[in-house]
């Protein structure tokens, strides 16, 4: 067993041990006083949007590093990072969408928060779409490096909608004075948010041994054309 | 306070009212369900995604260095 694998298999045990944890104190919290049993659903939600986030940065971080030094590891890391945070991302969305039709009597409301995460996950997954359309692997690293880069540029209107705009999302209630989440809900919170990110990176290195296969792959493709 | 104001409180309350906040509450729990259980299945149709692909990967890579030596033969 490979140093990354040992990594991968000791990240995964330690997420599912901390998720059980958090879903067992998140089962025994008490309905909050005005949406009752669903508010819960933020435990899920939060995170995993926060998570997807940091997953669109680390793609753009490898997407600049690919454009600078045209190594095909970043690329690597930029896809792999991508397509994890379009999961999570869906998850977010399809959450929200839930809890709105508790909340709000309706499955999708086109605010500007709502839509701006809609718009960030139909640009990441142009993203996915663009790398299958594009067979040298140059051109495609490089062509998809200034796609996430431009496709980044919805990730801070998302982050900053729900604090410049009036949406019919509710305003932000983590760290601003505005909100008032209770202490001990914001630190489960705080734990599911870290158990979300550790099983995200379970999952980006999961996705960059794939990418070394399909490396692997190209050469040896090559090898039987030089034949 | 809570223990005055609570027989008063009921006192107040239907039971149809009752009925109308069980019903609340059931859909809460109905929802909130179907929320997390979508958001977990999202991640393990994704795990399984990765699972197949690799497994597809490996064959490939398999079939490509089986070829590749008998050429060399």
């Amino acid at each position: 067993m490979s140093t990354r694998d040992k990594i991968i298999y000791a990240l995964a045990l330690a997420a599912m041990v901390l998720l059980t944890r958090n879903i067992y104190l998140i089962a025994r919290l008490p309905g909050e006083l005005q949406q009752g049993a669903i508010f819960k659903i933020i435990f899920f939600h939060v995170p995993v949007a926060a998570t997807a986030m940091f997953a669109s940065v680390f793609s753009l971080a490898a997407s600049v590093l690919f454009l600078i030094t045209k190594n095909f590891k970043y690329d690597a890391l930029a896809v792999a990072s991508t397509e994890v945070g379009l999961a999570f991302l869906a998850a977010n969305l399809v959450t929200g969408s839930i809890w709105a039709r508790v909340i709000w009597g309706v499955w999708w409301a086109w605010d500007v928060r709502l839509t701006s995460a809609l718009v960030c996950w139909l640009l990441y997954a142009g993203y996915l779409i663009l790398r299958q359309a594009i067979e040298e692997p140059t051109q495609r690293a490089t062509f998809a490096a200034i796609f996430s880069i431009f496709a980044f540029i919805d990730v801070p209107i998302v982050y900053l909608s729900i604090r410049l705009f009036r949406t019919q999302h509710p305003g932000p209630v983590f760290f601003t004075s505005q909100g008032s989440f209770p202490h001990d809900w914001s630190m489960i919170l705080m734990w599911n948010m870290f158990a979300m990110m550790m099983l995200a990176a379970v999952l980006t290195l999961v996705r960059l041994r794939e990418e070394d296969a399909q490396r692997e792959i190209d050469s040896l493709r090559r090898m039987a054309h030089a034949f | 306070m809570h223990a005055l104001s609570l027989p008063l409180l009921v006192a107040q309350v239907s039971p149809q009212d009752v009925e109308i906040e069980m019903a609340r509450l059931q859909r809460n729990y109905e929802f909130l369900s179907w929320g997390l259980t979508a958001a977990w299945l999202i991640l393990v149709v994704y795990v399984l995604m990765l699972v197949s692909r690799q497994r597809k990967l490996r064959r490939e890579i398999a079939s490509l260095r089986a070829m590749l030596e008998e050429r060399q033969k």
